[in-house]
């Protein structure tokens, strides 16, 4: 399992073809705007990025929110970390 | 486990080196290390120690020396990222001739020989890009 | 040793991302074993006939011809972007390998860790 970061929504466009089935994606920074929509992957986003936007209601159902701890949990659970921006 | 982090991003220019302090403190806080933090690209700003921020916003260049300094962790910003864009420590500033000297203290200038070096030793990497 | 696969995904010349992440890579190899893969814009990186002359920058794209010299021998680019681009290889300065997306994933799998430009 790889996990991917996104700091903004053009990056999606960088790696939505490398993401693997089992991958996780992390959204970050300005990245948490795509946290909106509903994505083809395991989706989570930073919470103090989307409540600085107030994204909070708006997220897709899918998007799951977590802290900065699970941040780098998730990290340790994957083989590697791939940073998109 | 061993992180190494790279920081692109220079201060309230770019949110990428508040994350990245904010991922540094939630490894240490989670029980586990840092090797060295890498500021490269934009992300060698952090260490000019002349950025002087309104009182009403978060000094992320002071919050980063505190963290490196009070735990220990390496910060070394890109020797060829600091020249061009005019981050020196006394060594350089006389080097080159320049007026002054701003690297902040905590900070060390090395090259990216360290990048590389603390990649492969690191169990993970993880970039803050921009 | 750790592998390391650079992902370059900047074009040149418009910011200095793209050499500063050039620099990296050959640093990098001369410690370890390291690839590149180039997605998005970071393809144009490679076109050929880049003249910055006018421009009066350093034409850094003249240092991919050294990879091979220093040991890089994983060069691979995204296939997708490429044909979104209207490029083929015949444009590049460089003999790059194309990837589909499984073979993309497959090269990322295949390095201990990756450092993104």
């Amino acid at each position: 399992m790889i996990v991917h970061t996104i700091n903004k929504v053009s990056a999606l466009g960088l790696c939505d073809n490398l993401v693997a089935e089992d991958d996780k994606i992390i959204l970050l920074e300005d990245g948490v705007y795509l946290g909106l929509q509903s994505l083809p992957f395991s989706v989570f986003a930073i919470r103090c990025d989307v409540d600085a936007r107030g994204l909070r209601g708006l997220l897709a159902a899918q998007t799951e929110v977590i802290d900065y701890d699970d941040f780098v949990h998730l990290c340790t659970e994957a083989d590697k970390v791939c940073s998109w921006f | 486990m061993n992180f190494a982090m790279v920081v692109h991003g220079a201060p309230y220019s770019s949110e990428a080196c508040l994350s990245a302090l904010k991922f540094a403190r939630a490894v240490l806080e989670s029980g586990h290390s840092i090797n060295r933090v890498f500021f490269y690209h934009d992300g060698v700003h952090t260490a000019n120690s002349l950025i002087a921020p309104p009182q009403d916003e978060a000094p992320i260049s002071e919050q980063w020396q505190e963290f490196g300094i009070g735990n220990n962790i390496e910060l070394i910003a890109c020797i060829a990222s600091c020249l061009r864009r005019g981050v020196m420590d006394e060594t350089e500033a006389n080097r080159y001739e320049k007026s002054g000297s701003n690297l902040a203290s905590g900070f060390t200038i090395s090259g990216l020989g360290q990048l590389i070096d603390a990649s492969i030793s690191a169990d993970r990497v993880v970039t803050f890009g921009v | 040793m750790s592998s390391i696969l650079f992902v370059f995904s900047r074009p040149p010349h418009g910011s200095i991302n793209a050499q500063e992440g050039l620099d990296a890579l050959l640093m990098g190899s001369a410690f370890t074993t390291c690839s590149v893969l180039f997605v998005g814009d970071g393809l144009m990186q490679l076109v050929s006939g880049q003249s910055t002359d006018d421009l009066g920058t350093k034409n850094f794209s003249l240092s991919f011809g050294a990879l091979k010299d220093y040991g890089v021998t994983g060069i691979a680019c995204s296939e997708p972007d490429l044909v979104a681009r209207g490029l083929n290889k015949d444009d590049f300065l460089i003999e790059v390998e194309t990837l589909n997306a499984a073979g993309m994933q497959a090269f990322i799998r295949n390095h201990d860790k990756v450092l993104n430009f």
